[in-house]
């Protein structure tokens, strides 16, 4: 292989620009893909991660599997662990906000279990082809697969975590059970398919810029300041900052399991509804990415 | 069905320099800030260039050239691994590879586990995998040491097993790269046998090596290539003599 050196001034993500490729004939490049082309590709991707299931579910259960190896509660630390947070900072900020801690308690436990679901796989996935090398390197499966281990490994993490969430809240209020709890076992769907995509979209850009994790942390942070996960949204609106709840994702998704669960009520269509749009901007954007990013991938490994 | 088949037409394949220069927010902001500074920089590689070809079901087809002339680079474009920068790639069937053995072993999983991991990486249920455990325990022949963890492997074993398991199942387009030199002098005898059973079973095989013996009698048609050019393609007796010539080894 010859490794040329050309004056080049502008480092480029992309191949196709390079001026070697130019000098190729149009009519020899790849053709855009018309419409129905590019629904096949879609079709064909998503049967891809369909066959490759006993794959990533595979590798998820391994880390599961790691993760409590040699541990002597193992699988029980994942509801022990924010429980024993919740009392903790229940505590505190029960005495800061003068609020009951049998209520105010399962209201942080709530935010925390499903923030942190967010936040590991977001920054677990971004290093998820990364890690996955080995096998990137060796097997054609669609990428996504190694994000969905991410997210799957959390999703089950985040189960075993509100089995805590939902038997500290029968005993503390039990009038809150009904149907509607019905509603709140959609939050698993929805918070996978909203995690999923993001890290999806997260694990194209860190492969090529590894700064992506230390980025990430700061930001999620900013978020969890300026969303009502510990705090009461109502601090929010009586401070005049009803913005950063009404027009909150993060408000909404927890409202799907905060409203039956805390107050025995129903999840509002708003919720549903900004939860589906978070999901199909998600989407839409790993799509958009990936069309471009998922090849190139093999290259930064 | 179609038939097993690969097609390829004026494939050009670039890797892209980004990806082994620093790689960091850092360079791309201080590239952009140097705009107006001619500087010298790495170049994409041009891996393959203007590759056309076809291989039709029943072809055995050897490779051969230099060190980084662009055999395992042909090889994991037709895996589907690397994509194409321009031309046209068709590849039918299913496509099996042996590249790189050792790679996805998961250390503290035993020999045993990391059969059914490596069986489900390439795309296989974990019922088929139990059929043809037995006998992918019994061809590493690793005795006890199945249901020991991978790290306490010595690399001879580990090579063992990873070449037990991934010749274990066929596939219509099969694919290798110097793969047939593992083990010992024993294990070597069995494994020819193996390779060549698969080799037997596969509809399209495409072996990248340099060992002369070995491609004269498993295949009958070879291509040469030569900094990322295909350079001759024909019969193999004729390949290897222009494999020498383009590389300067006495005849």
């Amino acid at each position: 292989m010859k490794v040329k050196h050309v004056n080049r001034t502008q480092s480029n993500l992309s191949m196709a620009h390079s001026p070697e490729l130019d000098a190729v004939p149009a009519e020899l490049r790849v053709a855009p893909p018309s419409p129905q082309e590019r629904q096949n590709a879609v079709c064909a991707y998503l049967s891809g991660i369909w066959n490759a299931r006993y794959f990533w579910v595979h590798l998820s259960l391994s880390d599961l599997r790691y993760r409590w190896r040699r541990s002597f509660f193992g699988a029980l630390w994942s509801i022990m662990q924010p429980v024993g947070m919740t009392l903790l900072l229940s505590l505190v900020f029960g005495r800061i906000f003068n609020a009951d801690i049998a209520e105010y308690a399962p209201f942080i436990l709530s935010g925390m279990i499903f923030w942190e679901f967010i936040t590991s796989t977001a920054t677990g996935g971004s290093l998820a082809f990364v890690q996955a090398d080995a096998y990137i390197k060796q097997c054609h499966h669609p990428l996504a697969i190694y994000t969905l281990r991410t997210a799957l490994t959390n999703l089950l993490v985040l189960m075993m975590a509100s089995l805590g969430l939902v038997a500290w809240v029968l005993v503390v209020m039990p009038h809150h059970f009904g149907w509607q709890w019905l509603a709140a076992l959609l939050i698993y769907p929805i918070v996978a398919l909203i995690a999923w995509p993001l890290a999806t979209v997260l694990a194209y850009v860190a492969t090529r810029f590894r700064d992506v994790p230390h980025a990430l942390a700061l930001a999620f942070q900013t978020l969890w300041l300026v969303s009502p996960i510990y705090f009461d949204p109502a601090l929010f609106r009586n401070g005049g900052l009803h913005v950063l709840v009404d027009y909150n994702p993060v408000y909404h998704l927890l409202e799907v399991v905060r409203a039956p669960l805390l107050r025995g009520q129903w999840p509002t269509s708003t919720n549903f509804a900004y939860c589906a749009v978070t999901i199909l901007a998600l989407t839409l954007l790993a799509w958009l990415v990936g069309r471009t990013a998922e090849r190139r991938v093999i290259f930064y490994l | 069905m179609k038939a097993n088949h690969i097609f390829l037409d004026n494939v050009n394949l670039h890797y892209a320099s980004v990806a082994f220069k620093e790689r960091s927010l850092k360079s791309l902001l201080g590239g952009l800030l140097k705009r107006g500074r001619p500087s010298t920089e790495v170049q994409d590689v041009h891996a393959l260039k203007d590759i056309s070809l076809e291989i039709r079901a029943g072809e055995r087809v050897g490779l051969l050239g230099h060190n980084g002339a662009g055999k395992s680079t042909f090889l994991k474009m037709v895996a589907g691994l690397y994509p194409i920068s321009g031309g046209r790639r068709i590849v039918e069937g299913t496509v099996r590879s042996l590249f790189d053995l050792s790679l996805g072993f998961e250390p503290d999983a035993t020999g045993r586990e990391n059969i059914l991991y490596r069986g489900l990486l390439l795309g296989l249920s974990p019922k088929f995998m139990r059929t043809i455990e037995d006998e992918i325990v019994e061809f590493a022949g690793l005795g006890e040491f199945i249901d020991y963890p991978i790290r306490t492997y010595s690399a001879g074993m580990q090579v063992r097993l990873a070449f037990a398991i991934s010749t274990a199942v066929g596939g219509d387009v099969l694919l290798l790269d110097e793969v047939i030199g593992a083990g010992d002098a024993n294990f070597m005898a069995k494994a020819k046998d193996r390779i060549a059973k698969l080799i037997e079973q596969s509809e399209i095989l495409v072996l990248a090596s340099h060992d002369f013996g070995a491609l004269r009698s498993l295949c009958e048609r070879g291509l040469v290539f030569d900094h990322g050019k295909l350079i001759y393609d024909g019969p193999i007796d004729e390949t290897i003599d222009r494999y020498k010539v383009a590389n300067g080894i006495a005849a």
